[in-house]
């Protein structure tokens, strides 16, 4: 995988007061430690996810560790350019791939006849196993999609970012 | 003979507990939560529930830690040399209170590892455990009873997972997380 390419966003009144702390602070050691580390753990993350049929874990441990990867991508190179990079409509439509994967699975077994996650009914062979994986995955996908979400919207309310404010009216309209 | 591991770390869960809550600079306190999260990680992994400890450790000690620091950028530091918070005497005595109720069912719990325990002797458990391999073919049991035999329960906390990132886009009057 590689790093956010965009540069990082540094404070730009320099040398900031107490009273003006700003989200992030550009630190080589910082920058440097999470280039070293990052892979590995979105290694283990994607192998916690993966092999938690197996062994200790699964899919919301895993992707958990696997939306740490994007949490530490953004302190150290910046909340903004790493959003970007994300690319926050890209963050929902994984989360929302990840909940019909899962709604699937459950409600297709029974349309296939089966009683809810009757992985048996589906005709593909060990399809007990390769189902759990699924699910696995689909649970891992929606909560690393959602932790990094729940991040980015934080880091925004923090950075003091007005640009993607709606109007009171609007807001008003969701609601 | 005790065991001094499960002391040690019984013994740093309740230091980093303790500075949560009497430090007065709010960054400390993080740090000293983040750090209470990775000592009770320990105990689980100590109490053999590697699944949940795996869990603390990447929300507790990691995740929320990290939340809590993008939340407290907007506050400032209060001009203060005091270390620790002074203590507010009916705040102390609700919170002695609570524990002292909590701490007098503590008589009740089985010994870690007990064969006694409810869980232990339940047929439904010795179910999971004869028939978890040969019915869903994963080792783990506990990812066989979470994702095949209690699926729809996981289904809902899935979907509960969603729906919390969806209030906060609500809440927040946007259409993604910006």
């Amino acid at each position: 995988m590689s790093t956010p390419e965009s540069e990082p966003v540094t404070s730009e009144d320099g040398d900031t007061g107490d009273s003006d702390r700003t989200l992030y602070v550009e630190s080589p050691i910082i920058m440097g430690t999470v280039r070293v580390v990052a892979p590995f753990v979105f290694t283990f993350g994607l192998f916690i996810m993966f092999h938690g049929a197996d062994s200790a874990g699964g899919g919301f441990q895993g992707g958990v560790i696997v939306s740490t990867v994007i949490l530490m991508l953004a302190v150290a190179f910046g909340v903004e350019s790493t959003r970007d990079w994300v690319t926050p409509e890209r963050l929902v439509a994984i989360v929302g791939v990840g909940v019909s994967v899962v709604l699937l699975l459950g409600i297709g077994t029974v349309a296939l006849g089966g009683s809810f996650l009757e992985y048996d009914v589906v005709p593909i062979d060990h399809f007990n196993k390769y189902g759990i994986e699924l699910f696995e995955i689909g649970i891992g996908v929606i909560v690393s999609g959602i932790v990094a979400g729940l991040f980015f919207g934080l880091a925004a309310g923090a950075s003091g970012d007005q640009r993607n404010d709606r109007d009171a009216d609007e807001r008003e309209g969701l609601l | 003979m005790i065991d001094p591991v499960p002391v040690a770390l019984l013994a740093l869960v309740l230091a980093c507990a303790l500075a949560t809550a009497v430090l007065r600079d709010v960054l400390a306190a993080i740090i000293a939560f983040a750090a209470y999260s990775l000592g009770i990680a320990m105990i689980w992994v100590l109490l053999e529930a590697p699944d949940v400890g795996l869990t603390e450790a990447a929300v507790g000690a990691g995740v929320t830690t990290i939340l809590f620091l993008v939340t407290i950028t907007k506050t400032v530091r209060p001009p203060s040399e005091a270390i620790f918070e002074s203590l507010d005497p009916k705040g102390l005595l609700v919170a002695v209170l609570i524990a002292g109720v909590l701490a007098s069912t503590l008589g009740a719990l089985p010994p870690v590892g007990s064969a006694e325990t409810p869980v232990a002797q339940s047929e439904v458990t010795d179910y999971y455990l004869d028939n978890a391999y040969e019915q869903t073919e994963v080792k783990n049991a506990v990812t066989a009873v979470l994702a095949a035999y209690r699926g729809f329960d996981t289904m809902g906390e899935a979907v509960v997972v969603f729906a919390a990132g969806v209030g906060l886009l609500v809440v927040l009057g946007r259409e993604v997380f910006a």
